[in-house]
């Protein structure tokens, strides 16, 4: 497969050979943003899912304090720690209690692994493609040297 | 002279041609942007009704609405959420046919601009001999 790839990387002019290179390069950067998108999402997830988990270990009628704004905290009591609105998106939420919270959360995250896994396959794919048309490009681009002067 | 006249008309032709190619190119390339966007709010909604089909039928499910949160029946919300699934795989197959479209004419573009390009440098060739 390697070797097919190079060889019809060797058939093209130098200026495909820049075209493949710079769409290569392109892709490989979006799927790396893709990337990142998803394990902000998923570290996201996580800390939520912890945070259910520190919420579940508190009694209830627990004082508390409450953020309004980040520097602005209200005393409050804490009235039901099994009862949580967790939202699925789109403007949509969903009341849940403690351990189907618990089950979205691992959900989520274990279809966000998934997807990465796959990504990260396409991504590795791409930039060994991509570094295979540079290094024939640059070959190219030695042997022309030469001949020119 | 005849030649120049005409190769100006080329010229004057060829500019028109250039211009409408590229702006097709926009029109793709916004084409492609709100495809985008269309495609994350189908994955998005897609994942909120496999949430609200796992939901047994006594669950609360409240809709954002500005600042506030309002009760929603659940069938309600799942027909809402598959009413927008819809409408927006229409609105994408929309913008497939009319990027097909433009994209058939996008290729139209390029070669009447290489006939014209071809026709200038025979016209060129001609008057570097004559």
């Amino acid at each position: 497969m390697e070797k097919t790839v190079r060889a019809e990387m060797e058939k093209l002019s130098v200026e495909q050979l820049k075209a493949v290179k710079e769409q290569t390069d392109l892709e490989v950067n979006l799927l790396q943003d893709s990337l990142n998108n998803i394990r902000t999402a998923t570290t996201r997830l996580e800390l939520a899912s912890s945070a259910l988990h520190d919420l579940s270990l508190r009694p209830q009628g627990k004082k508390m304090l409450v953020p309004l704004t980040a520097s602005l905290y209200v005393p409050g009591t804490l009235q039901d720690p099994d009862q949580v609105l967790v939202d699925v998106g789109t403007g949509y939420f969903i009341e849940k209690n403690m351990p189907q919270a618990k089950d979205y959360c691992d959900r989520k995250i274990s279809l966000l692994k998934s997807n990465f896994e796959q990504l990260v396959e396409v991504a590795s794919k791409k930039k060994s493609i991509s570094d295979e048309a540079g290094l024939v490009l640059q070959a190219k681009l030695k042997q022309l040297a030469p001949a020119a002067q | 002279m005849g030649s120049s006249s005409a190769l100006r008309e080329l010229q004057r032709e060829l500019e028109t041609k250039t211009n409408d190619h590229s702006k097709i190119q926009k029109d793709i390339s916004k084409n492609h942007q709100v495809r985008k966007k269309y495609t994350i709010q189908l994955g998005e909604n897609e994942l909120v009704l496999k949430e609200l089909d796992l939901l047994s039928d006594d669950a609360n499910v409240f809709k954002l609405i500005g600042p506030v949160l309002v009760k929603q029946d659940l069938a309600e919300a799942r027909a809402n959420v598959r009413k927008r699934i819809e409408y927006i795989t229409a609105e994408l197959k929309r913008l497939d046919a009319t990027l097909q479209d433009m994209e058939e004419k996008q290729n139209s573009k390029k070669e009447a601009i290489f006939k014209i390009q071809q026709r200038i440098q025979s016209l060129q060739a001609g008057k570097a001999k004559a």
